[in-house]
């Protein structure tokens, strides 16, 4: 459904120069940067699936984005939606995808809500049974008429991303692009979103691809995950598979009696390699072990050995820890090819 | 048939957004009143300026006041069709590209100068215009004691609606300067004033000035070259009127693809 090969967008910043004399020189002069903000990405996102592109910010998610929504052309590369090129064909392409730039409103910023949805049937063509659908099934999720004949301009962000969503639906698209779609909602809210996402994805097959710094949304959304960093795909998979690919995992322990917590964490530290250990309450101790070194029974076993354990567990690796150790790499001076 | 097709279709949605506009129109009302005041003032002056220079002499270069005043009038028509349909432009020049908010118009299955020009067709200061405009003409016209035959009344709305699209090009030119400058606003005002030139005989302004009104910023095709075949017969610059609109109209949406193909949606 959704492809893209040898993705590269590449930016031109015009180089300034501090101070009166410099800004006067930057106007005659044609200096100037070239930013890569996606860099070679390829994937492909099939039918139904609803993907989170995730990466730290200034990853290229939304740049991407913008190519595939035909928004932005890319530097070189290509990538598909159902078969055509977007930035190509846009109109057509228009016809087959919806679009939720959450900071960006696409709706008549002057009319109410339910007049740009009118305009919006229009311009779609959406046959009346498919409208009243959606409508019914907006206001079920949404309680989109509590909107009623306010103008979009004076809406509050929860408001607005609400009919931002409902909108981008409308149409019934095969594949729908949502960056940042719960952005100021609050958590009731933020549940209806997804679970209109979830039921649309359920009943018409609607392909997703998600951006968001929000891990609800990802966990509560996605089923497959692609990890973007250095403008580069670094991960596809499953969420399960991303957690799996976890390089550090903890195991977290209650004691008494015995050495306090220092000392306990030194012990632990010392004896065994690549381990960082912290406290977490007052006996309760948080061991980070690395997968490729030690397994969760070796850790364990240290630890009946050495202490009178009152509590123990082996955690599932959250998403957001897998996930800023991804980001943080980008702090090693690894090689990126400009 | 596809085209027959899509004409309909575009034709069937701007009437549809049409409508909403004049709805919009009610809740605006203030707007309304500012914006025919503020033309019922700049028309004022025109008029103004006109009669005072006629209370001194009966004939500027070969025009009498009542043809001045034809000319007056009719430059204002295509300007009001022009308004009518192209309000957004200014806006786009000013804001839109700058804040990234042009990206919707590349989201919706039509074309994107119309989804742009649609979010505020009717826009009403073009009705006043459109007005005052046919009342001048109508009223020089008559003390002219013009006599226009069959043929020149079904010329007319062809002659006005070729002025509009010249100047709606240009405004298209100018707005879309915006996707390499991010804000072309000042250009397009610049641009746009010096459409007020074309109130006037070109006959007045010195010859690179008309040659500039003729054949870069052909404002002239927009009044002058209509008025003066009307009110004298010339015909020497209305042959060029088709020539002129169609490589004009072809020029702005070159402009306009190109603009669309390196726009850079700004932030995140």
């Amino acid at each position: 459904m959704i492809v893209a090969e040898d993705l590269v967008k590449e930016f031109k910043v015009h180089r300034r120069r501090p101070g009166l004399i410099g800004s006067l020189g930057t106007l005659f002069s044609r200096e100037h940067d070239i930013v890569r903000a996606v860099s070679g990405v390829s994937f492909r996102i099939l039918p139904g699936v609803r993907a989170a592109y995730i990466g730290a910010n200034g990853a290229g998610k939304s740049t991407t984005v913008k190519m595939l929504t035909g928004v932005m052309n890319p530097t070189s590369g290509r990538c598909t939606v159902a078969g055509l090129e977007p930035y190509r064909d846009r109109r057509r392409t228009a016809a087959n995808i919806g679009v939720v730039f959450g900071q960006r409103s696409q709706l008549w910023w002057d009319l109410p809500v339910a007049d740009s949805f009118r305009i919006l049937r229009r311009i779609h063509d959406i046959p009346d049974p498919v409208y009243r659908r959606n409508m019914a099934l907006y206001q079920e999720l949404l309680d989109l008429d509590a909107l009623g004949t306010t103008p979009v301009r004076q809406l509050s962000l929860g408001q607005r991303m609400r009919a931002e969503v409902a909108a981008s639906l409308l149409h019934d698209p095969a594949a729908v692009f949502l960056d940042e779609p719960t952005v100021g909602l609050d958590l009731v809210l933020k549940e209806a979103v997804r679970e209109l996402v979830n039921r649309v994805n359920a009943q018409l097959g609607t392909t997703v691809m998600l951006t968001s710094h929000d891990i609800g949304d990802i966990t509560s959304i996605c089923d497959q995950v692609l990890v973007v960093n250095h403008g580069a795909v670094v991960h596809q998979g499953t969420v399960h598979e991303l957690l799996r690919a976890a390089d550090t995992r903890a195991v977290v322990f209650e004691y008494q009696d015995g050495p306090d917590p220092h000392q306990a964490i030194a012990l632990i530290e010392a004896r065994l390699p690549g381990v960082t250990a912290r406290q977490s309450e007052c006996r309760r101790i948080i061991v980070d072990y690395p997968t490729g070194r030690l397994s969760a029974r070796q850790v364990m076993a240290f630890l009946l050995e050495h202490f009178d354990l009152t509590d123990c567990v082996a955690p599932e690796p959250d998403l957001e820890t897998v996930l800023r150790r991804i980001y943080t790499r980008r702090a090693e001076p690894r090689e990126v090819p400009v | 048939m596809r085209p027959i097709a899509t004409v309909a279709r575009y034709t069937a949605l701007a009437w549809h957004l049409s409508a909403v506009s004049l709805h919009r129109l009610t809740e605006y009302r203030m707007d309304f009143v500012l914006g025919a005041g503020g033309l019922l003032l700049r028309v004022g002056g025109q008029l103004a300026v006109v009669g005072m220079v006629f209370r001194q002499v009966p004939v500027i270069a070969g025009w009498n006041f009542h043809q001045v005043l034809f000319l007056l009038g009719f430059s204002l028509l295509p300007r009001g069709v022009d308004r009518l349909f192209t309000d957004q432009l200014w806006i786009m020049a000013r804001r839109l590209v700058q804040s990234g908010e042009f990206y919707r118009y590349l989201i919706r299955p039509v074309h994107p100068l119309f989804a742009l020009l649609s979010e505020r067709f009717l826009y009403p200061d073009g009705f006043g215009e459109l007005i005052t405009g046919a009342a001048i003409t109508w009223y020089a016209a008559d003390q002219l004691d013009l006599d226009p035959g069959i043929g020149d009344l079904l010329l007319l709305p062809l002659l006005v609606l070729c002025g509009a699209l010249i100047l709606a090009a240009i405004k298209t030119a100018f707005a879309a300067l915006s996707f390499w400058t991010t804000n072309s606003f000042p250009a397009l005002y610049a641009a746009n004033q010096l459409g007020d030139f074309s109130g006037y005989p070109l006959d007045l302004y010195h010859p690179s000035l008309r040659w500039l009104l003729t054949w870069l910023l052909p404002y002239a095709f927009t009044a002058y070259a209509p008025a003066s075949y009307l009110l004298f017969g010339r015909t020497d610059l209305l042959l060029w009127l088709p020539v002129v609109t169609a490589a004009l109209v072809a020029l702005a949406l070159l402009v306009w693809h190109r603009g669309v193909d390196r726009y850079e949606m700004t932030g995140s």
